[in-house]
């Protein structure tokens, strides 16, 4: 049992709620945990990649005789032997056009330093990287650029020879009776003018033609109501994903099948993209990914790059090893874009905010095109509740390493873009902090966003003044902000933050056979990427299906091990997704076991109910147990057994559930709930910090972070990503970051000690977490995500408080260091260069 | 020929037992070989394979070199005594405390384990141009990268730039330097002995190189002399982060004090510059002063007099000035109410 | 040993940085051999050779010219000074670090560079306007006469070459070896101002927009001007000490040499001093007076 979720009405659950031991965690922590990289075949190869010394270029040739002729190299592969980008078909059908300028793992226009342009497989590493050396490459220099704005001046560079922005792409004709396709956005070129620029001198954030924009309210009233207007840049920095495991990966063929180890954020998802872009059907892959060490939204289907070992396998008749170092992790690991933006926010008196013009440049990297620039215009709007909201964005292409999402994607960008200055409103206003995030907080089915036909969307539900009411009482707010703000040479501050992102997705499917020893065999096709919902999920099914928990088994992380279709675990979809099918899954064993003793004992199903390991007729009577009816299942077959499947359930299932058939009880079931609503989860976070101002250095001394997450499935997996996704955060307030050499157009940060994520000291020295535990009305069990909504909180609250300990005239970008605290100090006056990016 | 970093490339090793064998080796190898200790900034030069020795000695069966001994009425630490054994000796800790804490600000405990006080205050500067391969002067090229106007250099020098603007990254240096402790270097012509001070070069005298070792020499120990021990001691390190970095700038000093006047002092930042600093001219200044915060703002101000910003680090004056008068009159400690 | 040092450049192409600074050994060591194998051709095997005709000069000319023949005036002896002042320090500062002296060289070398440049551009306006220009450059009679010297000396018949102008053939291909090395230390040497800091302007290596390659590349020829210097340097000091070139040196010192030397040495008509000079401000004629 959990301090930290309030007891209420809604704990009813035996295991729902509880803490208990994961299955994985004695091999994690003992070390038997198998990474892609502990895998070893017979005769297995190892490969390296070369990767393009130039921010663009163009390889004119490429020369690896010297290369081949060593003894121990046994391939090359080029981009030339590439399958080509794929279209894909989602779940509802529709065509995703493939995007012929995405990633495809190799390439022969580099796009950034660090683009794979061959790989090399040889005996060993070693024989690998020497043979990397002997191999001539005539690049062709190409223009670059690595900074958004630079891009955008006029006669400014293009990141690629056709264009420097995405915009929306063109629709084909649609063909008759087939949903439209998803078209990927197509490239432009947008350049502003010198007039636009005139306010960067000032360090004002220029606002040229956006690619992208929707308002909803009535922007100008919503000003001219206001009684403060503020007009704030802010700049947020670019940030590697840095999972600790690196994209390594291992493939070997057998029979026509590619086996593939490496590391994802779902097992069942990674199968169709990895068929996608090997050219392969789906049932010729298999995938296995036991442990995964962190993906935070880069390794959400797994990563393109392991097709590399994969062909090279493939070529050579042998397995071959990729294990990706930190620095080719550096570049082909992902990374969150940074974004340079411009907030106009009107306020009432009371705080209330009439009107908020939002400005965005996203750097987008070279490659597909990331959503952040649009999630940030939804979320600051759910999070804020404008009366009226104008949204306005560029996603720009740069030279700089592909992007993707990262945990709270827009989200984190837009949050803290927006929460230093509801501080600094909050403090013209004479408000308290807490209030004027309250008044302007969502409730309920808080409406959010663009008009889609007329129409804002809206959230399921929303207990964020909960969580900032329960959070300010639990964090001492009042007090604390009373307390004085400096003491020798020492400065202190205290900040709050709210923040949301999306919490669930709904669709996916459950699968598990109760066996005639009575035990629960539950397949899980979720990534086990250290949230433990690959586990956590199917608390539900134990019980709902009344089973001890210890009589469990979970199967997960390994493609021909029969499991079924699962989200993937990005955008905190998982824990409601999953919580959902394992809800509906449990109601077929419910209802099957039901069926199977009316059948045997007498009565109507619904005259039974299940509980403890039995199926018993209600009020006392005849029943049997799990063991028994499971054998009755496998006597009855049909859809008892899975011999006969419901029909609406994915293929991918299908496939493992007639593996599995006739072993048991078999329920399988498609999670067909109504959800009303899009899920959203929330946090209240706050931070005190004290700054020493002769040094500039700062500690965080107390954190909070109190979070509306619905149901709480499991306390100590919860509170783990609270307080690590809010770490998270805090590392792109204090220290995470990019650097690149604009001349050169390369990075010179490109190790841990250089992009600086938070070390174990650099996190609050008190640190806690709680949850309001109130149920989200739209899905079954009531439990929502959490992985994505304390990032923002996290980065904003160290943010505020900097702010409330030095004052609104010190920084205005993050992260915030030393030198920005102490330069600026001495001035008076904010010294950071504004608007260069990477820096 | 194209460039991959983060695969060792083959090299001779050799484990020498003794330090007569090891400066052996080193002068028959000369320029071909690599002194490695702890093998902390062996191990990224050369899987980056920017550095490439044919020859590497490994000083870790030598034990000799190992291990902190009382002489002549100081101590004697032998330069492949690990940063963690400098900092837990109860003889540094109760008379040297200086050395130990600036030790304990190194790196993390992980690289303190391995990490050596030889290795510390002999590592290369960690600039980031230098160490991603590109050919600056210090690489034995023909400009500096760090020093243009669209390098990112906030942690490089204010001080001392000579064509190169990096700075030294050691942190038991300066303390060293406070201490006035003697490097002991074994070099094919014998025994050498010079001050901390003395042990570190600047770029105007080699771009190349950090300290005055050439090929063929080894530093084998690091001597205390009494002289210092248990004087007033003040270190500080000020980094981005709390563990695991390198200084932003750090400061070490002694100071004798006696009838509440600075009798004697030492004081000494790094970081600053691509050598320690001792700051021979504020210890001239503030001798015979008493060590309050009025004598420590004229040192913190005589500190960086001289000094000449890049685009990113002004910070580092009033850093270093800050610094240097908190090494003399101490902080102002919060008392919150 | 290869003649140029290379290096990976960030973009990972292979570039030029330097020299090899063995070279400066092949310079210096060359200039010396020079030197030995001048004094011995001088000692033993052209003591008969004649360098011109020892024919008398008619003495109305040789009356006509006066006691000191006016041959450096002040401004030109100045910047001679100057520029050998600089050129040592410019050596100096740049190889002796390269020889194992170290010291912090590149202020003393910059400063000694903007000197030299700053003198060379002085001597280039003196020389172009108040000086007689064409004097040091050969001219179609030197040629003729080395031709001759040459015959002569392999043995065959040959008229005898005519005496020198103001200066000595090899004197001119000297200024010429000199004036090509110079120019390009100084065309390189000013280009990489701009990678070095000074009190006048931020450092800017990329100011001028070249590439890594096209900076190496003018590094090795700064680097082979440079020590291209060094084998004229030798070579030049050797020629000032030889004795029975003091007249010369000494002209370079006090500005004047004798009649006799005048005589004995040098054309009258294509070397006129004195009061045969044309009128002075003629382009191409000489501006020698005898000093007050």
């Amino acid at each position: 049992m959990s301090n930290n979720v309030p007891a209420n009405k809604y704990n009813k659950y035996k295991l729902i709620g509880k803490n208990y031991t994961t299955p994985d965690l004695y091999a994690k922590v003992t070390g038997r945990s198998k990474y892609a990289e502990d895998y070893r075949a017979d005769g297995m190869l190892f490969c390296k990649l070369l990767l393009s010394p130039m921010p663009h270029a163009r390889v004119r040739s490429i020369d690896a005789r010297a290369a081949l002729a060593m003894p121990g190299v046994k391939a090359i592969l080029t981009a030339d032997e590439l399958p080509p980008p794929a279209d894909s078909i989602n779940d509802n059908g529709t065509v995703i056009l493939a995007n012929k300028r995405g990633d495809r793992g190799l390439t022969r226009e580099p796009l950034y330093q660090g683009d794979p342009i061959l790989a090399v497989a040889a005996v060993d590493e070693v024989t690998a990287a020497d043979a990397i050396e002997k191999i001539r490459l005539d690049l062709e220099p190409l223009p670059f650029v690595v900074d958004p704005l630079v891009s955008l001046r006029p006669g400014g560079p293009n990141a690629r020879t056709d264009g420097n922005v995405w915009v929306r792409g063109a629709q084909p004709p649609a063909t008759p009776g087939r949903p439209p396709a998803v078209v990927p956005p197509d490239v432009a070129v947008l350049k502003w003018t010198e007039a636009d620029f005139a306010e960067a001198k000032e360090g004002r954030l220029p606002m040229g033609k956006a690619t992208d924009e929707w308002t909803v309210g009535d922007l100008e009233a919503g000003f001219k109501d206001a009684a403060l207007v503020m007009d704030e840049t802010f700049v947020t920095p670019n940030s590697s994903h840095q999972c600790l495991e690196t994209r390594t990966a291992m493939a070997y063929w057998q029979n026509g099948k590619v086996f593939v180890h490496s590391g994802a954020q779902s097992t069942a998802q990674a199968v169709p993209a990895i068929a996608r872009w090997l050219g392969i059907s789906p049932d010729n892959v298999v995938f296995i990914s036991e442990y995964t060490g962190g993906g935070f939204g880069s390794k959400i289907t797994g990563a393109i790059s392991l097709i590399i070992p994969a062909l090279l396998a493939k070529k050579t008749n042998m397995p071959v090893m990729m294990r990706i170092s930190r620095e080719e992790e550096h570049y082909i690991g992902r990374g969150r874009p940074g974004f340079h933006g411009r907030m106009k926010v009107g306020f009432s008196k009371e705080g209330r905010i009439t009107a908020l013009d939002m400005f965005v440049i996203c750097d987008n990297g070279p490659y597909d095109q990331v959503g952040d620039a649009a999630s940030s215009g939804r979320i600051v709007s759910l999070l804020y509740q404008p009366l009226a909201m104008r949204w306005r964005a560029v996603t720009v292409l740069t030279n700089t390493p592909p992007r993707s999402a990262q945990s709270s994607p827009g989200g984190m960008q837009g949050i803290a873009l927006m929460e230093p200055l509801m501080a600094k409103a909050a403090r013209k206003l004479g408000i308290d902090q807490v209030a004027i995030r309250r008044i302007n907080a969502p409730e309920g089915k808080a409406k959010f966003g663009p008009l889609i036909a007329g129409k804002q969307a809206y959230a399921t539900s929303a207990f964020l003044k909960e969580a900032l009411d329960r959070g300010s009482e639990m964090f001492k707010w009042d007090e604390r902000k009373a307390l004085p703000k400096r003491s020798g040479t020492t400065a202190r501050g205290v900040g709050v933050s709210s923040s949301c992102y999306v919490g669930g997705s709904i669709g996916f499917d459950g699968l598990f056979v109760i066996k005639p020893d009575g035990r629960l065999y539950i397949q899980s096709g979720i990534g086990n990427l250290g949230t433990e919902s690959v586990h956590d999920v199917h608390r539900v099914v134990a019980e709902l299906v009344g089973v001890p928990w210890e009589k469990c088994e979970i199967t997960w992380g390994n493609s021909a091990k029969n499991l079924p279709w699962a989200c993937p675990s990005g955008g905190s979809q998982t824990t409601h997704a999953m919580t959902r099918a394992a809800h509906a899954v449990a109601m077929d064993a419910r209802k099957k076991l039901q069926e199977i003793a009316a059948r045997d004992l007498g009565g109507k199903p619904d005259d039974y109910e299940v509980a403890n390991e039995r199926v018993v007729r209600k009020g006392g009577g005849p029943g049997m147990s799990l063991a028994q009816a499971a054998k009755r299942a496998i006597q009855l077959g049909g859809i008892y057994d899975g011999h006969e499947l419901p029909k609406d359930i994915n293929k991918f299932t299908v496939a493992s559930a007639t593996a599995l058939a006739g072993q048991g009880l078999l329920a399988v079931a498609k999670d067909s709930y109504p959800r009303d609503g899009v899920t959203h989860s929330y946090v209240a976070t706050f931070a005190e910090v004290e700054v020493d101002l002769e040094t500039g250095q700062y500690r965080i001394v107390d954190f909070l972070a109190y979070a509306d997450v619905g149901t709480v499935i499991h306390p100590n997996a919860l509170g783990g990503q609270i307080l690590g996704r809010s770490i998270l955060g805090i590392g792109h307030a204090i220290g995470q970051k990019w650097v690149y050499d604009q001349h050169y157009g390369l990075p010179v940060a490109k190790r841990f000690h250089h992009t600086k994520p938070p070390t174990i000291l650099d996190i609050p020295q008190k640190m806690q977490w709680a949850a309001v535990g109130i149920p989200d009305p739209e899905t079954p069990i009531g439990a929502r995500g959490i992985g994505e909504p304390p990032v923002g909180g996290g980065c904003a609250a160290i943010l505020n408080a900097l702010s409330d300990a030095l004052g609104d005239e010190v920084f205005r970008r993050a992260p915030v260091n030393a030198d920005t605290i102490l330069a600026s100090l001495e001035a008076g006056r904010p010294m950071q260069e504004p608007l260069t990016a990477h820096i | 020929m194209a460039v991959i970093h983060d695969v060792m490339p083959a090299f001779e090793l050799f484990q020498p037992p003794t330090v007569d064998d090891a400066v052996r080796l080193l002068g028959q190898y000369r320029e071909d070989a690599w002194v490695m200790a702890g093998g902390l900034d062996t191990f990224d030069w050369l899987k980056d394979r920017i550095k490439r020795p044919k020859v590497v000695v490994d000083l870790s069966q030598v034990r000799e070199l190992s291990g902190i001994r009382e002489a002549n009425g100081g101590l004697e630490i032998g330069a492949t005594t690990t940063l963690t054994e400098v900092v837990r000796h109860p003889v540094i800790r109760g008379k040297y405390g200086i050395l130990s804490t600036g030790a304990e600000a190194a790196a993390s405990p992980q690289i303190r384990n391995q990490g050596t006080i030889g290795g510390n205050v002999s590592q290369d500067t960690r600039c980031w141009y230098y160490r991603a391969g590109w050919p600056c002067y210090r690489a034995g090229g023909n400009t500096c990268f760090a020093d243009t106007p669209t390098a990112i250099n906030r942690e490089h020098a204010i001080l001392g730039a000579d064509r190169c603007v990096a700075v030294n990254p050691s942190d038991s240096a300066p303390a060293l330097i406070a201490l006035d402790a003697k490097f002991v270097i074994r070099t094919p012509k014998g025994e050498r002995v010079v001050d901390a001070e003395d042990y570190f070069i600047g770029p105007g005298t080699d771009i190349t190189r950090m300290n005055i070792l050439r090929p063929g020499d080894l530093l084998t120990a690091i001597r205390l002399p009494a002289d210092w021990a248990g004087a007033k001691f003040y270190f500080e390190k000020v980094r981005d982060r709390n563990v695991w970095d390198f200084p932003l700038m750090n400061v070490a000093s002694a100071m004798v004090i006696t009838g509440g006047k600075i009798e004697r002092i030492r004081l000494a930042v790094n970081a600053a510059a691509a050598r320690p600093l001792r700051l021979a001219a504020v210890e001239d200044a503030v001798r015979g002063k008493e060590p309050n915060a009025a004598t420590g703002e004229i040192a913190g101000r005589l500190a960086v007099q001289g000094a000449r910003p890049l685009r990113f680090n002004a910070y580092k004056i009033p850093l270093m000035r800050n610094l240097v008068k908190r090494a003399i009159g101490g902080v102002e400690q919060a008392a919150w109410a | 040993m290869g003649l140029i040092q290379w290096a990976t450049s960030p973009w990972g192409r292979e570039v030029p940085i330097h020299i090899s600074f063995g070279l400066l050994w092949v310079s210096a060591i060359g200039g010396l051999l020079f030197l030995v194998v001048h004094a011995l051709y001088v000692g033993y095997w052209a003591k008969s050779a004649e360098a011109h005709s020892r024919e008398a000069v008619g003495t109305g000319i040789a009356s006509r010219v006066p006691e000191r023949v006016a041959r450096h005036s002040f401004g030109a002896r100045l910047f001679h000074g100057v520029m050998a002042l600089a050129m040592f320090a410019l050596l100096f500062t740049a190889f002796l670090p390269k020889m194992g002296v170290r010291f912090a060289w590149v202020t003393y070398h910059w400063i000694a560079g903007v000197v030299l440049t700053i003198s060379v551009i002085y001597h280039l306006f003196h020389a172009t306007f108040w000086l007689d220009f064409w004097s040091i450059w050969p001219d179609r009679v030197d040629i003729e006469d080395a031709a001759r010297r040459l015959r002569r000396a392999l043995g065959q018949a040959a008229p005898a070459p005519r005496k020198f102008g103001k200066y000595p053939l090899e004197n001119k291909l000297y200024h010429l070896a000199i004036l090509c090395a110079g120019l390009a230390v100084i065309g390189t040497g000013v280009l990489m101002m701009s990678r070095v800091r000074t009190p006048f302007f931020t450092r800017d290596p990329y100011l001028f927009g070249f590439s890594d390659a096209t900076w190496g590349w003018m590094y090795v020829l700064h680097g082979l001007a440079g020590i291209a210097l060094v084998a004229l340097i030798i070579a030049h000091v050797y020629f000032a000490l030889r004795p029975e070139k003091f007249f010369i040196t000494n002209s370079m010192i006090f500005g004047w040499m004798s009649r006799e030397k005048y005589l004995e040495h040098h054309d009258p008509q294509r070397w006129p001093v004195g009061e045969q000079a044309p009128e002075a401000g003629a382009a191409g004629g000489s501006k020698s007076r005898v000093p007050a």
